[in-house]
């Protein structure tokens, strides 16, 4: 099964915060630790990122033939998101221990959990 | 420049994307072909992405202290769900824009947010 994990968190706290450190930090160092432990336990992280500021963020819809643009993220939350994975495991149990593993989730944050449809 | 497309859509309105190939028939393309043509055409590369099930199946989890807190439902309380996911690469922000404005989420009455990847 393939699970799409999202990350969400004060963006602003400190070791969530997108910093000049951790933007130049490589995506294995910050995550390969979490990633390694997943593989011994049969979890497979298939893709995945990082991402700027919700400042950075810009959200799009239509109306008609129109396209409204605005500044900002979609849902104005609490927790912002800072991130994504797809991984591959056996089922929901597997994908809800890598999201308790994943340093978001141990830093505060908060890992939304979401299967792919078939074929997807 | 890396571009994560977010698309949100109220999940059981008829503009939810409903064309999964068995649904509508094998020969039947899905909704989103040519919107990928289309993108193909301007350079825009596709990096990956996939539409998630209904949020209700969906499991959050914390694990800041010591126990690991697993709670149903999205992070977001919102009237709009995330629905799905795309990764493009292009020349920057207001190609990105352009991309999400064509997208058949948003062609179809849902939300697309544009967040730019860290690189690396």
């Amino acid at each position: 099964m393939k699970y799409l994990l999202l990350y969400a968190g004060d963006e602003t706290a400190a070791g969530l915060a997108v910093t000049e450190e951790t933007a130049a930090q490589p995506e294995e160092e910050c995550g390969g630790p979490w990633a390694q432990e997943l593989r011994e336990r049969q979890i497979h992280q298939l893709t995945g990122g990082r991402l700027m500021p919700t400042s950075a963020a810009t959200t799009v819809r239509t109306a008609g033939h129109e396209t409204l643009v605005a500044d900002g993220p979609f849902a104005e939350t609490k927790e912002q998101i800072l991130g994504f994975d797809v991984i591959e495991c056996a089922d929901l149990d597997a994908a809800i221990y890598a999201a308790s593993r994943h340093p978001v989730a141990v830093l505060g944050g908060t890992v939304e959990v979401r299967p792919f449809l078939q074929g997807a | 420049m890396r571009y994560l497309l977010l698309m949100w859509n109220e999940q059981d309105s008829a503009g939810a994307l409903e064309a999964e190939p068995e649904a509508v028939g094998a020969e039947a393309e899905p909704c989103w072909m040519p919107w990928a043509r289309e993108m193909d055409q301007r350079g825009v590369l596709l990096d990956g992405g996939g539409q998630v099930q209904a949020s209700v199946p969906a499991a959050t989890v914390r694990a800041a202290g010591t126990g690991v807190l697993v709670a149903d439902g999205p992070f977001a309380e919102t009237k709009e769900q995330m629905a799905g996911y795309q990764i493009i690469e292009c020349g920057g922000r207001d190609e990105a824009v352009y991309a999400a404005s064509r997208h058949p989420v948003a062609l179809q009455g849902g939300v697309v947010e544009v967040r730019e990847l860290l690189a690396g």
